[in-house]
């Protein structure tokens, strides 16, 4: 019980910072129909859009944010610049899976070149620790837990309560469909890219500042779970997501106390493993499963 | 054009029942209907009447929800797409599907039935033990190629065909796969009318040659001109069945097409 | 030539026939069948570990190195081991990862076995050494032989030539003949092949397999010439290298796959070797990756098809001559 609470505490900051990453992964595959590999690398680059950032002595959360723009505006660029002219021409979905990773790797590898594979750290908040009933956070916990619960709560209001949402949870569905109502999925799609860009922008962050210390490879290093993340709440179901985020957060987090914190992907794994051999298109997904037989 | 040994008896195909649920929208609701050897059966119906669903369900490319589906007797409810299709109920799709980058020989080679170098052994064995069965399936599809008017594409690759011709391959693979049943779904969709006459003709003197085959269409001139019997389906449902001369005098199917 | 010279040429040829090996396997999944199997070098890395456990025999409680059983099995026996556990294992990942999946999740599944797969031999420190790995692997018949060891470089070429032969002929056998089409035929619709017949469930796992088998067979001669192998050989880019070559030389083409292998992994990498090191540590192995990123994209957008493109195969007449391609012409105006 001892080590349970503080694992659950952990829990609960890890599902944050999985929510984040989870629902834009999910979104973004969802809406745009494009399995985006280069995420990972894409969010340890926001991670350090912010270190810039945050190198001209700005406050933390302007720094957060500057990682959430980067995550936008570069999604949006490498979609326009990359991913849809590949499409325009012609390139088939397998071929697309091998752009994606191909912009993964250079990404990954040109902040390598870049700052080199050392060690960085995103620091600003004094470590002052806080207790909250039986939990103890330090304050950077409470602000990722902050930015987790503040942009899932936006993310629900615009999925529910705006037009542009409603269309990007119709192409999600149907995207031909929603073509054919008039939607202009085109426009869906740009924004689309923006936002699960800036989610992407904002966990990668989000991630660096809950550890000691990241390297270039520590958004990647993500990418497991974010999928199991994606696909146990099922593809381009934010919802889902974020109840998959608070799953294999807490349950990875429970895991790595009782047993080793090497296995937190392994838990992870076993979870996406389950749910593939169960419903291949994810638990919550009861929607999503119709629209590829109507397709 | 029904021929006096058309028995009454247990149809080709067998349909008890049949129901398919997407998320809550119920496309089939309960439908029966049997198919019988040497015809062409026509599934006729406004958007959205279960019509293309109901094939999808008959070829195995989705299951049903409920109900059942019996091929010469045997019950193939579960049986997969490719199963069903090694026991000759052979599709066409609706949105072209030609193998884009294989031959258009290649295309039909593909679909030819139990080749010894299909299986991995048979494979393995090399060309020697499977080169003359293929060369008869070459001819065979030579031969349908000559039927088609299609013998000068046989080297082009499927993908570079025009979207009349990729309608035809389809039609000849079908009938490259030896089927006792075809299911046609709608083969002229697309197509321009002189090519429609023309696919429309090939089905006339395949049908006097004794194929059986169930073909979703919308043109109510061809359906006239090939099936016997017609099916009509309406919201999921078989609204009635009869040849086109007494469905043209029924209210309820003039109704359905009216209000669909 | 110098015999330093010939020690280099030498080794070259042995990693060219290990990737010439790995891109047939590859092709075979991707090329032919559609695979996007991300995992693959996991299958060649279980082929590595697997030949090394079988030629280092039992470690004892303290030996510099621990792993899971060990054996010290004659020659050939290692490296049909090998292709075997590379086959199992594909079967037991396909039974998963295949499971009629669309396929960029059944990429995303093959990425994720791939960064599982290190993760745990990495921290299953038991298992096959965690992450210092196995070193020390035996020389296959360097006992029986007694040459020199140029003359022992050399003997491994012609062994390794010779095993590339095999899986060669494995390969065309299989892609050549109506099963091959069958899986181009699939990589191109699915619905359609099921819809004429083809199990594409069972095509699916049986390119799997084999690929996995053949990658299994080019780790066992990797790691029987190189003697150590690690986690760091086997990260999820390493993947990505051949699928470059594939891209490059020429996907669903055998001869592509080769020339593939020559050019990206051999070629390629072997030419950034002799440039100045500039840079701080890790820069230039970070450039390479770049400029394997950008390669493909060039190749994507540019030449899709490759250096060697697919075959168009065309199919003799019976009557007129065997090589006469044009007779589809004649045949027109023939009754």
């Amino acid at each position: 019980m001892n080590l349970l609470l503080p694992a659950l505490g952990f829990g609960v900051v890890t599902a944050s910072i999985l929510a984040l990453a989870g629902v834009g992964f999910s979104l973004q595959f969802g809406v745009t129909n494009i399995l985006n590999l280069a995420y990972g690398s894409i969010m340890t680059s926001a991670a350090f859009a912010a270190l810039l950032v945050s190198q001209r002595g700005v406050n933390l959360w302007i720094a957060v944010a500057a990682g959430g723009a980067f995550g936008a505006v570069f999604s949006v660029a490498l979609n326009r610049v990359v991913y849809t002219p590949f499409i325009r021409r012609g390139t088939k979905l397998f071929g697309m899976i091998i752009v994606t990773i191909s912009v993964a790797l250079v990404i990954q590898y040109g902040i390598q070149a870049i700052w080199g594979a050392s060690f960085f750290s995103l620091e600003g908040l004094h470590a002052s620790a806080i207790q909250l009933g039986p939990f103890v956070f330090t304050t950077t916990q409470l602000g990722i837990l902050g930015i987790g619960v503040g942009a899932m709560i936006a993310v629900h209001a615009l999925l529910r309560y705006t037009t542009l949402g409603k269309s990007m949870r119709a192409t999600a569905t149907n995207a031909v469909l929603a073509r054919n109502c008039g939607i202009a999925t085109d426009r869906v799609i740009d924004i689309a890219w923006a936002i699960s860009g800036g989610l992407c922008g904002l966990a990668g962050v989000a991630l660096v500042i809950n550890v000691t210390a990241f390297t270039d490879t520590t958004g990647s290093d993500l990418l497991v779970p974010i999928i199991a993340v994606a696909v146990l709440g099922g593809i381009g179901q934010a919802y889902g997501a974020m109840l998959g985020a608070l799953i294999i957060g807490i349950t990875s987090e429970i895991a790595a106390a009782l047993i080793s914190p090497d296995y937190k992907d392994v838990v992870a794994f076993v979870i996406l493993i389950l749910v593939l051999l169960v419903r291949p298109k994810g638990i919550f997904s009861e929607i999503a499963s119709g629209k590829e037989v109507a397709a | 054009m029904s021929s006096p040994q058309a028995a009454e008896a247990e149809g080709l195909i067998v349909v008890r029942g049949l129901e398919q649920n997407f998320g809550g929208v119920r496309a089939v609701a309960g439908v029966s209907f049997s198919i019988e050897k040497g015809r062409i059966t026509g599934l006729i119906g406004p958007n959205g009447a279960g019509k293309s669903t109901t094939l999808d369900m008959i070829a195995g490319a989705t299951r049903p929800s409920a109900g059942t589906i019996s091929f010469q007797g045997r019950d193939i409810t579960r049986l997969a797409a490719y199963q069903r299709a090694r026991l000759g109920i052979v599709r066409t799709f609706q949105s072209s599907s030609e193998f884009a980058r294989l031959t258009v020989m290649e295309n039909l080679l593909v679909a030819a039935p139990r080749l010894r170098g299909e299986r991995l052994v048979g494979a393995l064995l090399g060309r020697w033990y499977w080169r003359e069965e293929e060369q008869l399936a070459v001819e065979r599809a030579r031969e349908l190629l000559r039927r088609f008017e299609m013998t000068a594409k046989e080297d082009e690759y499927a993908g570079d065909l025009s979207g009349g011709q990729k309608r035809l391959l389809e039609i000849m693979r079908g009938l490259m796969a030896e089927p006792e049943v075809l299911l046609l779904d709608e083969p002229m969709a697309g197509v321009n009318p002189s090519l429609a006459r023309r696919i429309e003709t090939y089905l006339l003197e395949l049908h006097h040659s004794g194929l059986t085959a169930i073909m979703v269409e919308h043109e109510l001139g061809t359906v006239e001109r090939l099936c016997d019997p017609v099916i009509v389906m309406a919201e999921g449902r078989v609204l009635r069945q009869g040849t086109m001369p007494e469905l043209r005098r029924s209210r309820e199917v003039l109704d359905a097409y009216l209000i669909g | 030539m110098s015999s330093a010279w010939q020690f280099y040429i030498s080794s070259v040829l042995i990693y060219l026939g290990v990737d010439i090996m790995a891109c047939w396997g590859l092709n075979l999944q991707f090329g032919y069948a559609g695979l996007v199997n991300f995992s693959f070098i996991v299958f060649q890395a279980a082929g590595a570990y697997t030949a090394a456990v079988l030629t280092l025999g039992r470690p004892g409680p303290a030996s510099i190195q621990q792993y899971l059983g060990g054996a010290h099995w004659p020659f050939p026996l290692p490296v049909l081991a090998a292709g075997a556990v590379g086959a199992l294992l594909a079967a037991g990942v396909g039974a998963i990862g295949l499971r009629r999946l669309r396929s960029d999740y059944e990429a995303m599944v093959m990425l994720v076995v791939s960064l599982i797969a290190t993760s745990i031999a990495t921290n299953q420190t038991n298992l096959v050494n965690g992450a210092n790995g196995l070193d020390l692997v035996p020389k296959p018949l360097a006992g029986v032989l007694h040459v020199s060891a140029l003359s022992y470089q050399w003997f491994y070429v012609a062994m390794t030539a010779v095993v590339c032969v095999l899986v060669f002929l494995l390969v065309t056998l299989i892609t050549g003949s109506p099963l091959g089409r069958s899986l181009r035929a699939m990589r191109e619709n699915e619905r359609a092949a099921a819809a004429l017949g083809r199990n594409v469930t069972g095509l699916r796992m049986l390119a799997f397999v084999v690929g996995g088998g053949i990658a299994g067979i080019s780790g066992a001669i990797l790691v029987m010439f190189i003697s150590a192998w690690s986690p760091g050989s086997w990260l999820y880019p390493e993947t990505f290298v051949f699928f470059t070559a594939l891209i490059v030389g020429g996907s669903g083409n055998n001869m592509g796959a080769v020339v593939g292998a020559v050019l990206v992994p051999v070629a390629f990498l072997e030419a950034t070797r002799f440039l100045p090191q500039f840079g701080p540590p890790g820069f230039i192995d970070a450039v390479q990756w770049i400029a394997i990123g950008l390669l493909a994209l060039v190749f994507l957008w540019f030449w899709p098809r490759g250096v060697v493109p697919e075959r168009r195969r065309r199919f003799p007449r019976a009557r007129s001559q065997p090589a006469a391609t044009g007779g589809g012409r004649l045949e027109q105006n023939s009754p």
